[in-house]
């Protein structure tokens, strides 16, 4: 737990604001050594601090307002001329500073910091009463008595309560005789002898000033900075805050050699633009330039692979909570069943980590539960009594894969089609053309339960659409292979990174867009008369297959203005499409920027391209969605609104 | 003048914009939504003159122009004679709110302060105003 819940966003505002000031702070104390009279640069600091200790207040960092409130007091009698910058006062305000980066630390570890080491809090004390001299700086243990007579630091601001709170009303009344706060009471234009005379002098009952301001203030004679004192060392264990990451130095070595390189590339490139610009366009320069955009692409992307891998950890981190959740599923249902882990080390990004927990827990319920017998089924079916569940991971190419399989007895394609038909899921025609792969998804439809009783383990079919909606979240897909018999498993992919999206630029009129790359299967050429229409919508037949056809333009909404010339095959878990488009790009690593506060249906985000144009990345599941039921769009809707009229 | 909260136009004034944060989520707290602000005395000065404020909270410590010869600056102002201004500030040191109690400051608040005391701070104020 931390000190601070419920004020976690506070805190890390504070730190990162306080950690700015401290940084300008210890700059304008270096330049303090060297001009000790600046005034400008001693009301700065005093600042500094003074903001710091306000913020500090709302987060009840007693021991951090108690250091910055001496701290203050110390640089306000400096700016004020009360007292000079000596080299012993230097050194107290110096060691100050650090102490209260050390506050900052604890403050990062989500502890409220201990006190600051009483020996400084007294050389603090000592520096404000003009006591300080070399010789104050002893042993701590030494200084640990504050002098017997310190200067009476100003009262601690505590949190306000009645009691001492400064009474408003009778101060004002004090200061302005009874006409209270009223807005007429310009002070330079009101004649009052205070202007002329110190306040304290006079007051409308005869009441010496002082004493009704010492009441209005509510000053209490205990008030003593630091006097709630958090217990030393108190969970100084507890560091541990779950938006750190821990990164092997070797790693961000890389980054850090990396970045290096590429500064001196840019170095390179800067020179070489001097050169063009100046009429230097011989073979040798352009060459040169070549070579040099050459590099700095090749270093950008091992930086961009360096950045990435400080946010990879290895996934058995997540593996590992699972033996033993699925031996106590397995010994609930009477079953006995070993799940193996394998890849452990594969690596993976941290957010993904997160979100892929419950995914993969309800595979493995699912498995252990639907996917293998009971120990009597497989004795008769001749397995072995202890069925094997194996969990793996592995990284291909760009792509990491989680395998969930079970040596259980395999998903039947036949009976997952009737029992979808039967639940209305789909219509007789879309159960006939149905391969087996289209037909064991249907367990991914909402609404989907193979089993007449659901058990409590896997509930009644709701987990399985939830599942591959979580993964697609993470713009990964979840596929199933299955032999009756045999077993089955499940197969999950996923990118490396959530931060780069592979993506396909396609053109509606001069409109550039950007669909993800791992949709696409092949990019064709669509001619009008290629296009028919069967059952109401338009399709197109790719070697043997039927595939409907959708124009960008009226996917989008837009005015179709010309006839779409090619046709880009998109396949997502459910179907395979083409989307008609007008002209493509090319392909692009985009770099997924969020629109900010809101979100358009039908776009996942926007990127840069390479010329500094935005485009639009379609979120393709989401705009086919919108086509309903029926899944089509009519032939008419390739054909521009001039052509329908003639 | 505004009965609702949300009608009040708030002009946060603060050069730590974590406390200025904190500022407008008490008087979040307290159903006054309607908040804008500035890191310093002449920022505010800029977007007081722009109109449109209701009540002004600033800080007493600021670059460039402090909380105080803000104060002094709208006291001056014809326009903003019966602007409610509340100071905040470190201390309760007396000099202070003598100081911010002759400028005509109409209330004045000590951090740290919780949701509670601001919203008796400017209670106070509104029954004064007539609100």
């Amino acid at each position: 737990m931390s000190d601070f819940a419920g004020m976690e966003d506070l805190l890390q505002d504070f730190l990162v604001e306080a950690s700015d000031l401290l940084a300008n702070v210890d700059n304008k104390l270096v330049e303090l050594e060297q001009n000790p009279h600046d005034r400008g640069l001693l009301h700065d600091i005093f600042r500094g601090f003074h903001t710091i200790k306000g913020g500090a207040g709302f987060l009840n960092a007693t021991e951090l307002v108690t250091l910055c409130h001496l701290t203050e007091n110390l640089f306000d009698k400096l700016r004020n001329g009360e007292m000079e910058v000596t080299p012993a006062i230097m050194d107290v305000i110096l060691a100050a500073t650090a102490a209260v980066r050390e506050m900052f630390h604890h403050l990062e570890g989500g502890v409220q910091p201990p006190p600051a080491d009483p020996g400084l809090i007294a050389q603090l004390k000592a520096a404000l009463s003009g006591a300080l001299t070399q010789e104050d700086k002893a042993p701590p243990t030494a200084a640990m008595q504050p002098p017997a007579q310190p200067a009476a630091p100003a009262p601690m601001p505590e949190a306000s309560s009645p009691a001492q709170e400064p009474n408003w009303e009778a101060l004002f009344a004090a200061l302005h005789g009874a006409q209270g706060v009223s807005s007429s009471t310009a002070p330079q234009k009101a004649p009052h002898e205070n202007a002329a005379t110190p306040p304290m002098h006079t007051d409308v009952k005869g009441k010496p000033a002082e004493e009704i301001i010492q009441h209005a203030l509510g000053r209490r004679a205990a008030d003593k900075p630091g006097a709630m004192a958090a217990p030393l060392g108190r969970r100084a264990d507890e560091k541990t805050r779950d938006n750190t990451i821990r990164v092997d130095t070797a790693r961000l070595d890389q980054v850090l050699n990396l970045s290096g390189e590429i500064g001196l590339t840019k170095n390179r490139l800067s020179s070489l633009r001097s050169d063009i610009i100046n009429g230097r366009i011989d073979t040798d320069t352009l060459h040169a330039l070549d070579q040099t955009v050459s590099q700095l692409d090749l270093l950008v992307s091992d930086l961009q692979n360096a950045v990435m891998k400080t946010r990879m950890q290895p996934i058995g981190r997540l593996f590992q909570k699972y033996p033993r959740i699925a031996r106590d599923l397995a010994r609930s249902l009477g079953k006995d069943v070993e799940l193996v882990l394998a890849g452990e080390e594969t690596e993976i990004d941290k957010t993904m980590i997160e979100d892929l927990s419950d995914p993969i827990i309800h595979l493995i319920r699912n498995a252990v539960d639907h996917g293998v017998e009971s120990p009597e089924e497989r004795r008769v079916a001749g397995k072995p009594e202890k069925s094997v569940v194996r969990l793996e991971a592995r990284q291909e190419g760009d792509h990491i894969v989680i395998i969930v399989a079970d040596d259980g007895r395999g998903m039947n394609a036949e009976k997952l089609r009737a029992k979808a038909l039967e639940k209305g899921l789909i219509t007789d025609e879309e159960a006939n053309t149905m391969d087996e792969r289209q037909s064991l998804n249907l367990i991914f439809l909402p609404g989907f339960s193979t089993k007449e009783v659901a058990s409590d383990v896997s509930g009644r079919g709701v987990g399985m659409d939830v599942v591959r909606t979580n993964i697609q979240k993470l713009n990964g897909s979840i596929d199933i292979r299955s032999t009756p018999g045999k077993g089955t498993s499940f197969i999950i992919s996923l990118p490396l990174t959530l931060a780069i999206l592979p993506v396909l630029l396609v053109q509606l009129g001069s409109q550039p867009f950007a669909v993800p790359l791992s949709m696409v299967r092949e990019i064709l050429p669509v001619r009008l008369e290629d296009v028919q229409e069967v059952g109401g919508r338009a399709t197109m037949v790719v070697r043997g297959e039927v595939l409907p056809i959708y124009p960008i333009a009226h996917l989008l909404g837009w005015e179709t203005e010309r006839v779409p010339q090619y046709g880009v095959l998109m396949q997502t878990a459910e179907h395979s499409f083409i989307l008609a488009i007008d002209g493509f790009l090319g392909r692009e690593d985009a770099v997924i920027k969020s629109l900010e506060g809101f979100r358009p249906k039908g776009v996942a985000g926007v990127t840069t391209l390479s010329n500094g144009q935005i485009v639009l990345i379609l979120d393709m599941k989401e705009l086919l969605a919108d086509l309903g039921e029926r899944r089509g769009v009519p032939r008419l809707a390739f054909l521009p609104r001039e052509k329908l009229a003639a | 003048m505004p009965q609702d909260p949300s009608k009040i136009r708030f002009l946060i004034v603060d050069d730590f914009s974590t406390m200025r944060r904190i500022v407008r989520n008490l008087l979040k707290e307290l159903g006054f939504t309607n908040v804008d602000e500035a890191e310093d005395g002449a920022v505010a000065w800029q977007k007081l003159q722009a109109g449109g404020f209701n009540f002004v909270i600033t800080d007493w410590n600021m670059p460039n122009m402090d909380g105080l010869t803000l104060l002094q600056t709208i006291r001056n102002d014809p326009r903003f004679n019966t602007l409610p201004v509340l100071m905040i500030t470190a201390e309760a040191k007396k000099e202070n709110i003598i100081a911010a109690a002759q400028a005509g400051a109409s209330g004045y608040i000590v951090k740290p302060f919780t949701a509670a005391t601001l919203n008796e701070k400017l209670t106070k104020i509104f029954e004064k105003l007539g609100w």
